[in-house]
């Protein structure tokens, strides 16, 4: 794992001394509200509905128990006693206070966190596969590079105000867990016909109100070019980007109505003024980044206990089934620990379930501990024959809900119960389609289906890539959840389709049971998923389970 | 006796005692108001300058009076001088000329007005009137409101820059009082004004107006110049150069007298560059004066191709501190191998101040509201620019 340098250190506390200024500026009048607001959205600092919330980073979602402790720690102290991890791998705190807050960063910086850029019209937080480092099908350890963009990014003056928020995703693997297509930026590790490592370079992607899949810039970037590169792209756009709108100053607008050809080719005139920028220091630092991110030295030990106690208990096998996957070392396993109890608010963690999570992690997990944009914690090194005992541990602090992947692991957005942009509430649907499919104990038969719920149209919640997505609005003061079907956030991203008119609150959970009731119909046997069902067949058999009136209305 | 408080106060202090005082009134208590210290007039000789020289003359006619000789001037402006000094009695007339080494380089065949009216103001009044008021508090001047432009709201007493106040007796004077104040004192007039010249300045910068034109038309006509540069209203010098202080500036003073602010590293200081702003498009065609061009935030860059070593300043607008596209066009410039002054102008805050010097930036141009309320140390705060600077250790 990356350690702060002392320059990184000294970086931090300075960062935090200056948001300290400027707190007090804003309170004397040197700052205006309006000056004030992006600076302190740029130390990750919003005002949300009821209070301020604070944005930490986790970036590219890695961090040790120590960390994990100290986040604990800061929800005790300043905030009530719990966090809520999010769908950009990070972690948020609703209730601080805003003269609390420089004090938070502080706590933060003596364990090598921050919360800069997490908010603002900035570079945010790159994300990464979180099972960079851990994963069979990887080509390499996204991780280093997205430290290189992370300090790259970081207070970079000349985007600091863009036309709007940035987001860069890297992954590592084919299989792409990064979501990199719905990026402004996604880049994906592969290697060119010869064997030498670079990236395939995505632009333009995005959800939001004008969902739209990345297009493919760059077919392979020798890794040494990546600083420049995308210096390039971040430049062009900051000066084409619109600003006279914020709906449409996202890059992707800016490519659509530019066109990827004269995009790319303003991108390639800048990259090659920018090239001889670069003069090997980056490749350099990224060396010695590569050998903080080592893998651990993994043991060798058999695991009969794992064995036998899957057959033992049922619950044990059931979450093996579900929370495992498969670890590039012999007898090791990835743990994804599910924030997606039945009923509870996805994502959120109390104080003492993240000491758990430390101390599984420094005890099995070779002190790692990772956060998906799915929105759970995953120990990424544990050895099969520790299982039986993390197991029960997670058990007792209730983290042990075998769901990964499955109907009730929904990733929502923390909607009206939160956030001052909502139009709708997304938490209690989520909770209330967890409860009801785990009151039918259908689940498991169920098996792989990604539900997503944003609770407004700037789609925090990806509904757009979800298999089924749950976008709640605002009609005339009523919620109305209205539903897409088909969509796919790997590497074969889709975005869904919208299936018809919207539902009240109420009619929510019942539609979607219409609409499993009718994949598990129409499918062709147990092995064939809901995504697969619907590409096979189409949206009408789950158009006409989600509209029966309509259907036997056009009949008559 | 030196005068107390400081400038700004003492000029708000003044114009409360004499805003109800007449003309001749303001000249003589302003000749012996310990408030207003040691005091000259400074005077042309001109078409009207004989009204001002003449109160002077009835109040203390030992009052230093500056004449400044471009060396450029009309014969017949030479003569009147003499005339008028004896005919007033003024006994402590000093004629400033330019100095002559710096003529003999800038200016050698003494052609630089054609070229540029600016840098010819500069040489050879602005600089030498510089040198002359060293050692005065205060100067009079003939300047009136109705004169328009710049002067509509112009005071008797005016703190100019941070050094000196600049008393205008005659600015709330309407256009017919100076030729009834000279006709009824039986003054003698301007010989060219007889010939149609109605405003005076240098000879190859003067020319005749016609009946019906603003009298001061005639004065650098074809061109926008309506200032020589001696003279910057309510502190704002909009064209020609600035004198460097005097005395080790009072930061306060610079707010209150100056309307712009350029921070460095070393903090505030005053506008220091004398030969105004071109634009993209008005671009001169041919290299040799100082130029300094103004770009748009969403200026074409390339207009510049060719032109990038004959530009010595370039100033970049901010309309908004959250507007970010200067930054980027900064560091093009500097890409592209501008090595001239790079300025951002406008909206920034001190929290960007390390930015902007990141980004290539030299300086930075804020508005004197701005520097009120984001006050200098704020703004040396971040001088540290060069410190924590990821993207230095990258590009190594």
């Amino acid at each position: 794992m990356y350690h702060y340098t002392e320059f990184d250190e000294a970086f931090v506390r300075e960062r935090v001394a200056q948001f300290r200024a400027q707190v007090e500026r804003r309170i004397d009048g040197s700052l205006t509200e309006d000056e004030f607001r992006p600076l302190r959205l740029m130390n990750g600092l919003y005002l949300q509905l009821h209070a301020y919330m604070l944005r930490v980073a986790i970036p590219y979602g890695t961090l040790n128990s120590r960390q994990m402790r100290q986040l604990a720690l800061i929800a005790d102290r300043w905030d009530k006693g719990y966090g809520h991890f999010t769908t950009r791998q990070n972690i948020q705190y609703n209730w601080p206070k805003l003269q609390d807050v420089p004090d938070m960063l502080d706590a933060l910086a003596d364990v090598g966190m921050h919360a800069i850029q997490t908010s603002g019209n900035t570079i945010r937080n790159v994300t990464a596969d979180h099972f960079a480092g851990a994963a069979g099908d990887e080509i390499a350890d996204p991780r280093p590079v997205a430290e290189l963009i992370r300090q790259w990014s970081t207070d970079h003056p000349e985007f600091q105000f863009l036309p709007r928020k940035f987001k860069i995703a890297v992954t590592g693997s084919p299989n792409d867990r990064a979501v990199t297509k719905a990026h402004d930026i996604g880049l994906r590790m592969v290697r060119n016909e010869v064997g030498v490592g670079g990236f395939e370079v995505i632009v333009g992607g995005g959800l939001g109100r004008t969902p739209m899949i990345g297009e493919v810039i760059r077919d392979f970037l020798p890794q040494e070019d990546l600083l420049p590169y995308l210096e390039a792209i971040v430049s062009v756009y900051n000066l084409l980007g619109r600003r006279d709108n914020k709906y449409k100053a996202r890059i992707k607008i800016t490519v659509s109505e530019t066109g990827i050809e004269e995009f790319r080719a303003r991108v390639e005139d800048q990259f090659e003024q920018l090239r001889g920028e670069f003069g090997g220091a980056d490749q350099e630092l990224l060396a010695r980044i590569e050998q903080s991110f080592a893998a651990p030295e993994f043991r060798t030990a058999t695991f009969e206990n794992f064995n036998a106690a899957r057959l033992a208990n049922p619950a044990f096998r059931a979450f093996t089934d579900t929370n495992l996957a498969s670890h590039r070392a012999e007898g090791y396993c990835i743990v994804t620990v599910s924030l997606k109890a039945h009923g509870a608010t996805p994502g959120d963690a109390t104080s003492d379930q993240m000491r758990v999570l430390a101390d599984l992690a420094e005890t099995y997990g070779h002190d790692e501990l990772r956060i998906s944009h799915e929105q759970n914690v995953i120990l990424p090194h544990v050895h099969k024959s520790d299982l039986p005992k993390v197991y029960a541990t997670l058990r007792e602090a209730g983290l042990a809900t075998a769901n990964v992947g499955l109907i009730s692991d929904i990733i929502a957005c923390p909607g009206m119960d939160y956030c001052a942009l909502a139009t709708a509430r997304s938490i209690p649907i989520a909770q209330e389609i967890a409860t009801r499919f785990d009151e039918l104990k259908l689940e498991h038969e169920i098996g792989p289906l990604k539900i997503k719920i944003s609770g407004c149209i700037n789609a925090c919640g990806h509904h757009h890539v979800g298999h089924i997505g749950i976008l709640g609005l605002d009609r005339a003061g009523v919620e109305n959840y209205q539903i897409t079907l088909g969509g796919d956030h790997t590497e074969t991203a889709v975005i869904g389709e919208r299936a018809g008119p919207g539902f009240p609150a109420d009619e929510i959970v019942p539609a979607i049971e219409r609409l499993v009731g009718a994949y598990l119909e129409n499918r062709e046997d147990a092995g064939e998923t809901f995504l697969a069902a619907y590409r096979r067949l189409g949206p009408d058999p789950f158009k006409a389970a989600l509209y029966p009136e309509k259907e036997t209305a056009d009949a008559a | 006796m030196r005068p107390d408080g400081t400038l700004p106060s003492r000029v708000i202090d003044l114009n409360r005692c004499y805003a109800h005082h007449s003309a001749a009134d303001v000249l003589k208590h302003a000749l012996t108001d310990p408030q207003v210290g040691r005091t000259a007039l400074v005077s042309s000789f001109g078409a009207e300058s004989v009204v001002l020289l003449h109160m002077v003359a009835v109040a203390n006619p030992a009052t230093p009076i500056l004449f400044l000789d471009t060396e450029m001037l009309f014969p017949e402006t030479l003569d009147y001088q003499q005339s008028v000094a004896e005919r007033l009695g003024l006994t402590d007339v000093r004629i400033i000329r330019p100095d002559p080494e710096e003529a003999a380089v800038r200016d050698p065949q003494g052609l630089l007005h054609r070229t540029d009216t600016d840098a010819c103001c500069a040489l050879r009044k602005t600089a030498p009137l510089h040198e002359a008021l060293k050692g005065f508090d205060a100067w009079i001047t003939g300047r009136k409101r109705y004169q328009g432009g710049r002067r509509t709201d112009l005071e008797f007493f005016e703190a100019e820059l941070r050094v000196r106040i600049k008393i205008n007796p005659l600015t709330h004077w309407a256009p017919g009082d100076v030729q009834e104040y000279m006709l009824n004192n039986r003054l003698p007039r301007h010989p060219l004004v007889a010939q149609g010249y109605p405003s005076i300045g240098c000879a190859p910068c003067t020319s005749k107006v016609a009946k019906g034109e603003d009298p001061r038309a005639g004065r650098w006509r074809g061109s926008e110049k309506e200032e020589c540069g001696i003279h910057f209203v309510n502190g704002k010098v909009v064209r020609g150069p600035l004198p460097a202080p005097v005395e080790e500036p009072q930061k306060e003073d610079i707010m209150a007298t100056e309307d712009t602010v350029i921070v460095t590293d070393t903090g505030f200081g005053p506008e220091d560059w004398a030969h105004g702003f071109a634009t993209p498009n008005t671009l001169p065609a041919t290299a040799g004066a100082a130029l300094a061009v103004d770009l748009s935030p969403d200026a074409d860059l390339s207009v510049l191709d060719g032109r990038l070593e004959s530009i010595d300043m370039i100033r970049i607008d901010f309309p908004s501190f959250s507007d970010g596209r200067g930054f980027t066009l900064a560091r093009r410039l500097r890409l592209k191998g501008f090595h001239g002054r790079l300025r951002a102008k406008g909206h920034v805050i001190a929290d960007q101040y390390a930015m902007a010097r990141r980004s290539g930036f030299d300086e930075v141009e804020i508005a004197a509201e701005l520097a009120r309320r984001q006050t200098e140390d704020q703004w040396l705060a971040r001088a540290n620019w060069k410190a924590h600077d990821y993207q230095a250790r990258l590009r190594a």
